[in-house]
């Protein structure tokens, strides 16, 4: 990012946040509707100092990580199968299309039911929820390979497993990138909102604690955490293996 | 003595509605040591003779017979350079050289020994630790023939190599090929589009015919070596080459 982007950004951001507080200092809403960013900065710090801020957040990304690596595994193995045996495509394949137009959000009761309002049943919605996008994808990156490294590779001896492990899923990763992006955005939406429906620890836990006890300032506060955080994994670590891979795999 | 034979190969390709003979009867033989180009009008089916000789793809009649024996499927001693040189981008230069040692499942330090040879021989020990995308064409050819050259293979199936090449890195490379071929000895099938490449390389050139194609004659070539492009004795050759290939262009169009 350049120095005149960068210095646009933050200007913007200033100009937020002292609009926010004009507004909120204004008489249109009563504060305890439309706080001001220092009553949520002090939210913030609050639940940072009684540790329920990190304790929230430890406990959200924990279940991401597990749902999101079940949803990576389990897709790359589904997209692979797809991929190489035509008769799966044509079955389990049309169910996974199906499948990933559901939204995780609506795996929610069913999770409940049958795993009760436990960890399992929120990394379950969040693990189906990110799941298809990468078999999805796994398998049209495998689809897309450039034939002539499958033919370069059968040449020089590989086949079955190590076919796939040394060629297939590299040369597809470009495509598998894209997919776990996905994933992880379909992963992060999935984990909240079942959070939220299970009442169960975690950042949507804590959302709903502050609406229950009517603290539109927590709910801000929370809000802003799980933007910041879903910024910074875009922008860091998907931006940067994405540069990666693209610059390598002579995509650009 | 004989190394490798083709007898009657044919191959139909579906196209829509009918089928497509590319190949109507390939035959050719070839002695341990040769170095063969094979010129023909493009789309006669080069690249598809090659693919079928290295196993890669099955005629519909006919056989490949190697050492006296007939394959059908692909084999360590039967190995391609391809056109674009099909490099595995995520991996780096030494370990595409020894992909083919790991997956024969030969350990790290025997690979890469005979990696290292291999490596110098084709001058790109500085850029082993390379990924591919910071070569230039021709150090990723180089690249794609010292990975061809570990497999140690009896024949050599090189596919229009050096076609996206500059001139003055293929004038290098034309003169490499040769040492690199009184070198190891290998039996090498090479197709160019280039007549110039065929007479500089070949100790023979087949020429195709258009489609369905067939061996349409074959020149030997008995000029001292190295040669050079640009050498006037190989001025008739390139000439009598010529006068086969033209009209088979002419008919593919
Ligand atoms: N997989 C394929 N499916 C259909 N047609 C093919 C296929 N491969 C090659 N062909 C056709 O066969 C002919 C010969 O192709 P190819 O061997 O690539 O020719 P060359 O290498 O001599 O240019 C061409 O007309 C091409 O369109
Ligand atoms: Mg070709």
């Amino acid at each position: 990012m350049n120095k005149i982007t960068l210095a646009k950004k933050i200007a913007f951001y200033i100009i937020l946040v002292i609009l926010w507080q004009t507004i909120s200092m204004s008489d249109i809403w009563p504060n305890n509707i439309f706080p001001s960013p220092y009553e949520v900065g002090e939210d913030l710090a609050y639940m940072a100092s009684d540790g329920s801020l990190f304790f929230g957040i430890g406990t959200t990304i924990l279940r991401l990580i597990v749902g999101l690596a079940i949803a990576i595994a389990g897709g790359i193995v589904l997209g692979v199968l797809m991929a190489r045996i035509e008769t799966i495509n044509q079955t389990i394949g049309s169910l996974v299309l199906g499948l990933q137009s559901i939204p995780s959000i609506a795996w929610v009761p069913l999770a409940i039911l049958w795993f009760g309002l436990t960890d399992t049943g929120i990394i379950f919605v969040t693990a189906i929820g990110a799941m298809f996008a990468v078999t999805i994808n796994t398998y049209t990156g495998i689809k897309n390979i450039d034939p002539h490294y499958v033919e370069a590779a059968r040449n020089m001896g590989a086949k079955g497993t190590q076919l796939i492990t040394s060629v297939l899923l590299p040369a597809a990763f470009p495509y598998m990138i894209s997919g776990f992006k996905q994933g992880w955005a379909f992963a992060w939406r999935g984990v909240i909102g079942a959070e939220l429906l299970f009442s169960f620890l975690g950042l949507g836990f804590l959302l709903n604690v502050g609406r229950q006890l009517n603290d539109v300032s927590q709910v801000i506060a929370i809000m802003l955490v799980i933007m910041l955080i879903g910024m910074a994994v875009d922008g860091f670590i998907f931006k940067k293996i994405e540069n990666k891979v693209m610059s390598r795999w002579g995509l650009r | 003595m004989t190394k490798l034979e083709t007898k009657g190969i044919v191959k139909f390709f579906k196209h829509d509605s009918h089928n497509l003979m590319a190949l109507g009867g390939v035959d050719l033989e070839v002695e341990d040591g040769d170095f063969v180009c094979l010129v023909g009008p493009s789309g006669c089916g080069k690249s598809t003779f090659l693919r079928i000789i290295a196993g890669l793809e099955k005629p519909d009649e006919g056989e490949v017979i190697f050492d006296g024996k007939p394959v059908t499927t692909t084999g360590p001693e039967r190995i391609m350079v391809f056109q674009e040189g099909a490099l595995f981008p995520w991996l780096k230069v030494q370990d595409n050289v020894e992909f083919g040692l790991k997956m024969a499942g030969i350990p790290k330090e025997k690979r890469s020994q005979i990696s290292k040879r291999y490596l110098d021989m084709m001058q790109l020990t500085k850029f082993a630790d390379s990924f591919t995308f910071q070569l230039s064409t021709g150090m990723k050819q180089r690249v794609a023939i010292a990975r061809a050259l570990v497999m140690d293979p009896d024949v050599l199936l090189m596919d229009e190599p050096f076609a996206a090449l500059d001139a003055q890195t293929r004038d290098l490379l034309l003169v490499e090929m040769q040492l690199i071929w009184e070198k190891t000895k290998k039996t090498i099938l090479f197709v160019t589009h280039n007549v110039a490449e065929a007479a500089v390389l070949g100790t023979k050139v087949a020429v195709f015919s258009n489609r369905p194609s067939k061996i349409k004659k074959q020149i030997p070539v008995n000029f001292k070596r190295p040669r050079l492009a640009e050498d006037e004795n190989l001025t008739g050759l390139q000439q009598e080459i010529l006068a086969e290939l033209r009209p088979e262009v002419k008919k593919s169009q």
